[in-house]
């Protein structure tokens, strides 16, 4: 038998609620280290049943169009973070610290920000990305993190894709503001 | 790829944070939770959503293609979670709810056991009529008409305040259709009081 699509699993489950046991097994890991790599392993911990059984309730209305169920998760999944903001901004903090911490300043290999130095620059873009809004973060982290296309980011966040571009625009222009700013400081 | 985003990239925690766990206890609990979620969530067919107090149901002798065609071409909602199948391929039977709107319809197969209820095809003629209630009606009409419903009576304004046209599906059933002058009027469209 050929692999059922996502979309067929989730119809399925409609009369056989145990066929979305499938969705957890295809998509947990994935949807797991997202949360990670957003608020911590800890908080991942407690939020990644919750993504599935939103998931599961919310069935009924998945698009049976989309084959493939994984941005819809992304999406769901975005949405319970949204109240783990602070825990978010703690930890691309420290991420930002430790990856100070790890290059030194003057490797060679940093192309991306030139002749500045690595302390100074993790810290701050740390902190632009903290300081965007919500919804620019969201777009941002699931298209330059997690590698979704402008399609599947605008499915998973339930937007045009017009939308999606413009929201990356605006953070791409907050990005490239940092470097006056750093260089001042220097 | 490269562009302004490439530092964010190098930021990726799980690039950066050689610690964290890849495959922790977490799959395991999580899923075996879930799965009594699920387990829990399964109410009898009709639990799932409460019926209206009194509601018509509709004998077919093929309800697959009734259901098929009630949705397709009436534009009903099925209310998926209360379907009920029995037997194989050769003694199928089905019970099914559609929706339109807080109204509710059964459907289920001809002369079945107990029930004894027939469907118009059978006998040649019918005794009850559907009264549907529908959102823009004009559309509702050429999307039926496009789909090849067998019209009975033409969309027209009946005087007492509605605009209405009437269908018969494909065993019989009579179906009227219909949209109340206040919410023609409602979505800013015009009613033949306002000339």
């Amino acid at each position: 038998m050929a692999a059922e699509s996502d979309a067929e699993l989730i119809a399925a489950s409609l009369e056989e609620p145990g066929c979305f046991g499938a969705v957890f097994d295809r998509h947990a890991t994935v949807v797991f280290r997202y949360l990670v790599r957003r608020v911590g392993v800890d908080e991942a911990d407690a939020l990644l049943g919750e993504v599935f059984r939103v998931a599961f309730e919310k069935r009924a209305t998945y698009d049976t169009a989309r084959a493939n169920a994984r941005p819809w998760l992304y999406g769901i999944a975005t949405n319970l973070l949204a109240r783990h903001r602070r825990g978010e901004a703690r930890r691309i903090r420290a991420t930002a610290r430790l990856l100070a911490r790890q290059q030194p300043a003057d490797d060679p290999a940093d192309r991306v920000v030139g002749t500045l130095d690595a302390r100074e620059l993790w810290p701050h873009v740390a902190e632009a990305v903290a300081a965007l809004p919500e919804e620019e973060r969201d777009a941002l982290l699931l298209y330059a993190w997690e590698e979704l296309s402008y399609e599947e980011v605008a499915d998973a966040l339930g937007v045009p894709v017009g939308t999606v571009r413009s929201r990356l625009n605006r953070a791409r222009v907050r990005l490239r503001e940092l470097r006056p700013t750093i260089g001042r400081e220097q | 790829m490269s562009d302004e985003f490439d530092s964010l990239r190098r930021l990726r925690p799980d690039r950066v944070h050689p610690d964290d766990p890849a495959e922790p206890p977490v799959f395991e609990r999580e899923k075996e939770r879930l799965m009594s979620t699920i387990d829990a969530s399964l109410p009898g067919p009709l639990g799932v959503m409460r019926m209206p107090d009194i509601y018509p149901r509709l004998a077919y002798e093929d309800e697959r293609a009734a259901l098929d065609y009630l949705v397709r071409v009436f534009q009903l909602d099925e209310i998926r979670e209360a379907r009920i199948e029995h037997g194989e391929e050769w003694d199928y039977t089905m019970l099914a709810w559609v929706r339109a709107g807080e109204g509710v319809v059964m459907i289920g197969h001809a002369n079945a056991e107990v029930h004894r209820i027939h469907s118009p095809k059978t006998i040649g003629n019918t005794t009850v009529q559907m009264m549907v209630y529908v959102h823009d009606v004009d559309a509702h009409y050429a999307h039926a008409v496009a789909a090849g419903a067998d019209i009975t009576m033409e969309i027209e304004d009946a005087f007492y305040g509605e605009r209405r046209y009437e269908a018969t599906d494909l065993e019989g059933h009579r179906w009227h259709f219909a949209e109340r002058f206040e919410d023609i009027k409602a979505r800013g469209r015009t009613v033949p009081d306002d000339a």
